[in-house]
C-alpha cells in the first residue's frame, strides 16, 4: 500500500513537472534576475553610471522635481515621484500626459505610455536623457506577463504552471525517500546517479524557498484567479483595489477649475514624522494644478515584509491631511506579507543575494529535473537507439531541453548586448532590444529542436558563456562605469552586475567544456551539465 | 543595529551555519567514510557532532535575528542555510578532505564574531 502510495506520486512528479518544465525554467530564471531589476536598469543606463549623489533631505529633492513637473507636466493629469533611494539614487518623476485630441498614433499594447525625467536629488538638474530601455522591468513582466501575448492568457498559463510546480514538489518530498540521509550527497560523473543527486540537492537544499516562491507567486495573481470573493462584495474590481490601496476613488474626475498645488515638501514631512522618520517612497499627485487635485504619499519599502506600505492622502491645494491608511485586517495583512516574500523588496543587499542564490538554485532545480527524464528515457530505448532508431519524444525533448536550458541565459545575453550596441537614439528602442532577446532564443531553439545533440549543447552553452563573460568588457567600452572605477567609487549595483555576469559566463564556459571531456562521455552517454550552470 | 554589528551578525550567521553543516555531514557514516575509510564510523564522537552542529545552527538563527528581527531574521536564516549547505555539498563532493579543517575554523570565526556581535551590549 505505501509503496504503491509513493509509486503513484513520482508518476504524478515525472509528468507534472516535465509538461511545464521549459516554461517554469523561463519563469525562474527571468524571476530569479528581477531581483535585480533596479540594478539591471541602471546597468543599461550607462548615461547615468558618472552621476554621484550624495544624500540630501528627502525634502529637498520633492522640491526639485515639483519645479521640473510644473514647468513640463502642468497639464498631465497624474504625476509619479519616485524618491531617491539606495538602489536608484536619482529622483524619477513621471507623468502621464493629457491625452491630445488628435490621437493619431495608436496607444501602444494596450499600455499607456508614461513620459518621465531624472533629477540629481541634490542640483535638480536633469540628467541628460538615458537611453530608452525596459531595463530589468523586462525580466519582471517577462516572469508573469511574457511576451508577444495577451498578459490575460500569459498570467493564467503562468499560473497553471505554478500549480503544477506546487504539485510536483510535494509529490516530490513524498517520492524522495532519503532526503536527510542524502543531505549532502553528490555523486558527480555517474550518469543517471549524478542527476538524480544534483536534482534532489538543488531540490532539497532550498526547499523552503521553492515551497515559498511557488506558492507565494500563485497569491500575487489571487484575485484573478479567483475572483468570486470580490465579486460577490463589491460592483468592480476598481473600486475593490480602491479599498485595498486607500488610493483615490476610480471614478474621481477634476473640477476643470485651475487652483495652484500646494508645495509637496511639508506634506512629505508631515507623513514621515507619521512614520516614525521612515523614507517616503512614491508621491502621487492626481489632478495636478486643479481645484480637485490629491497628493497620495506611500512609505518606502524596506521596513516590513509586507508588501502593501502604509500611505497618507492629501489636499492638494490646501496640504491638508485627508486620510491614513487604516492598519489592514488580519487576511489583507496576510496576503501583504506572502506578496511581500515574494517580490522581496524589503531585502537588503545581502538578502537579496540569498533570494538570488535560492532562485538560482530552483533553475537548476528545474533544469536538472528536465535532463532526468531524458537520461532515464534514452536508457529504456537504449538498444533501439543503439540500433539507429531515432525516438520522437525524446529528441523532442533533448530539443527543447537545449533550448530552453541553454537558449534562455544566450538569449538573456543577447538582451544586454543588444542594450549596449544599438543607437542610443533609435526609435522604438526598448522593442529593439527585447527582439534581440527573443531573436537569439528563437534561433537557439530552432537549431536545437534540428540538432539535439551533444555538440549544440556545447556550442549554445558556450556561446551564452562568452556573451556573458565578456558583458563586463562591452560595459567598459560602450561608457559604462567599469569595474575598475565602479568598486573605487562604491557603485556596487553596477559592479556587482559586472560581477555576477562574469560569473555565470565563467559556469556556462565550465559546462561546455564538461561535456567535450572523453571521460565523460563514455561515464554517461548522455550530456553533462554541472547544477551550479544551469 | 550599526552596519559594523550587522556585518558580524550576517558573518556570525554564515560562519556558525557552515560549521553546523559540515559537523552534521560528519556525523553521517557515507561522509565519514569518505574520509577515514570503508567501515570506520564515528562513534560515541556522533554524538557530539550531531549536539554541536545543532548548536551551530541555532547559534546562526540568534544571529540572524538580532541581524534583522524575527521576521526578516526567520526569512535571512533559510536562505543562510541554503547558502552553507551548498558549501557544504561542494566541499564534501570534492574536497572531502577539507571539511574538518574548514569546520574547525568557522565555528572559530563564528564564536569571534558573535562575541565581537554580544560584547558591546553586555559591557
Amino acid at each position: 500500500m505505501k509503496e504503491g502510495f509513493r509509486q503513484s506520486m513520482a508518476w504524478l512528479h515525472t509528468w507534472s513537472g516535465l509538461l511545464v518544465g521549459w516554461l517554469l525554467f523561463l519563469v525562474f530564471a527571468a524571476g530569479t534576475a528581477a531581483y535585480f531589476r533596479d540594478e539591471i536598469t541602471l546597468w543599461m543606463k550607462p548615461e547615468l553610471h558618472a552621476a554621484a549623489h550624495p544624500s540630501v533631505p528627502q525634502t529637498v529633492a520633492l522640491g526639485h522635481a515639483q519645479t521640473l513637473l510644473e514647468g513640463r507636466a502642468a497639464n498631465a493629469s497624474r504625476w509619479f515621484i519616485t524618491m531617491p533611494s539606495e538602489r536608484e539614487p536619482a529622483v524619477r518623476a513621471s507623468w502621464m500626459p493629457a491625452r491630445k485630441k488628435d490621437a493619431g498614433e495608436a496607444k501602444p499594447r494596450g499600455r499607456r505610455r508614461f513620459e518621465s525625467a531624472e533629477l540629481d536629488p541634490v542640483t535638480g538638474t536633469e540628467l541628460s536623457a538615458p537611453r530608452a530601455t525596459r531595463g530589468g522591468d523586462f525580466f519582471y513582466r517577462l516572469h508573469f506577463d511574457l511576451h508577444y501575448m495577451s498578459p490575460l492568457w500569459a498570467r493564467w498559463m503562468v499560473g497553471v504552471a505554478a500549480m503544477f510546480m506546487l504539485v510536483a514538489i510535494l509529490s516530490g518530498i513524498v517520492t524522495h525517500k532519503r532526503i536527510f540521509k542524502d543531505f549532502f550527497t553528490f555523486r558527480p560523473a555517474k550518469g543517471q546517479r549524478s542527476w538524480l543527486d544534483a536534482h534532489n540537492v538543488t531540490a532539497v537544499l532550498a526547499l523552503p524557498y521553492h515551497l515559498m516562491i511557488t506558492f507565494t507567486g500563485i497569491v500575487t495573481l489571487m484575485f484573478m484567479y479567483m475572483p468570486w470573493g470580490v465579486q460577490a462584495l463589491y460592483p468592480s474590481q476598481d473600486q475593490f483595489f480602491t479599498d485595498l490601496n486607500n488610493a483615490l476613488p476610480a471614478d474621481a474626475k477634476p473640477a476643470r477649475r485651475l487652483a495652484p498645488l500646494a508645495p509637496l515638501a511639508p506634506m512629505l514631512a508631515q507623513a514621515s514624522a507619521a512614520w516614525d522618520g521612515a523614507p517616503v517612497g512614491r508621491v502621487t499627485v492626481n489632478f495636478p494644478g486643479d481645484a480637485n487635485a490629491t497628493v497620495l504619499i506611500s512609505r518606502q519599502a524596506g521596513r516590513a515584509i509586507g508588501y502593501d506600505q502604509p500611505t497618507m492622502l492629501f489636499n492638494g491645494v490646501s496640504g491638508r491631511l485627508l486620510s491614513s491608511s487604516t492598519p489592514p485586517g488580519t487576511a489583507t495583512e496576510t496576503r501583504s506579507v506572502l506578496y511581500g516574500l515574494h517580490i522581496a523588496r524589503f531585502s537588503n543587499p545581502l538578502l537579496r543575494g540569498l533570494f538570488f542564490l535560492s532562485g538560482l538554485a530552483g533553475c537548476a532545480m528545474v533544469a536538472t529535473g528536465l535532463m532526468l527524464w531524458a537520461v532515464k528515457e534514452r536508457q529504456k530505448h537504449a538498444k533501439a537507439l543503439a540500433r539507429g532508431e531515432g525516438h520522437f519524444g525524446l529528441r523532442l525533448v533533448d530539443g527543447l531541453n537545449i533550448g530552453a536550458i541553454a537558449g534562455v541565459p544566450l538569449a538573456m545575453a543577447a538582451f544586454f548586448w543588444a542594450n549596449r550596441l544599438l543607437p542610443a537614439t533609435m526609435p522604438e528602442r526598448p522593442d529593439a532590444e527585447i527582439r534581440w532577446f527573443f531573436i537569439a532564443w528563437g534561433v537557439s531553439a530552432l537549431v536545437a529542436l534540428a540538432r539535439p545533440s551533444r555538440r549544440m549543447w556545447q556550442l549554445l552553452l558556450a556561446l551564452g558563456g562568452v556573451l556573458f563573460a565578456l558583458l563586463p568588457l562591452l560595459n567598459a567600452m560602450t561608457g559604462g562605469a567599469h569595474l575598475g572605477t565602479a568598486i573605487a567609487a562604491g557603485l556596487w549595483p553596477v559592479a556587482g552586475f559586472d560581477l555576477v555576469t562574469l560569473a555565470l559566463g565563467i559556469a556556462l564556459l565550465f559546462a561546455a567544456r564538461r561535456l567535450g571531456r572523453p571521460a565523460a562521455i563514455k561515464k554517461a552517454p548522455v550530456t553533462h551539465v554541472t547544477a551550479e550552470a544551469a | 543595529m550599526s552596519t559594523w554589528g550587522a556585518t558580524l551578525a550576517a558573518l556570525t550567521a554564515l560562519t556558525a551555519a557552515v560549521a553546523g553543516f559540515a559537523a552534521l555531514s560528519l556525523a553521517m557514516d557515507r561522509h565519514w567514510e569518505a574520509l577515514h575509510g570503508r567501515g570506520s564510523d564515528p562513534g560515541t564522537l556522533r554524538r557530539w557532532l550531531q549536539g554541536g552542529g545543532s548548536v551551530g545552527l541555532l547559534v546562526s538563527l540568534l544571529a540572524c535575528i538580532a541581524m534583522k528581527g524575527g521576521a526578516q531574521g526567520t526569512v535571512a536564516w533559510a536562505g543562510m542555510l541554503t547558502a552553507a549547505a551548498v558549501i557544504v555539498v561542494l566541499l564534501s563532493t570534492y574536497a572531502p578532505a577539507r571539511v574538518p579543517p574548514l569546520a574547525k575554523m568557522m565555528a572559530l570565526v563564528a564564536l569571534v564574531s558573535a562575541l565581537a556581535t554580544a560584547l558591546p551590549g553586555v559591557l
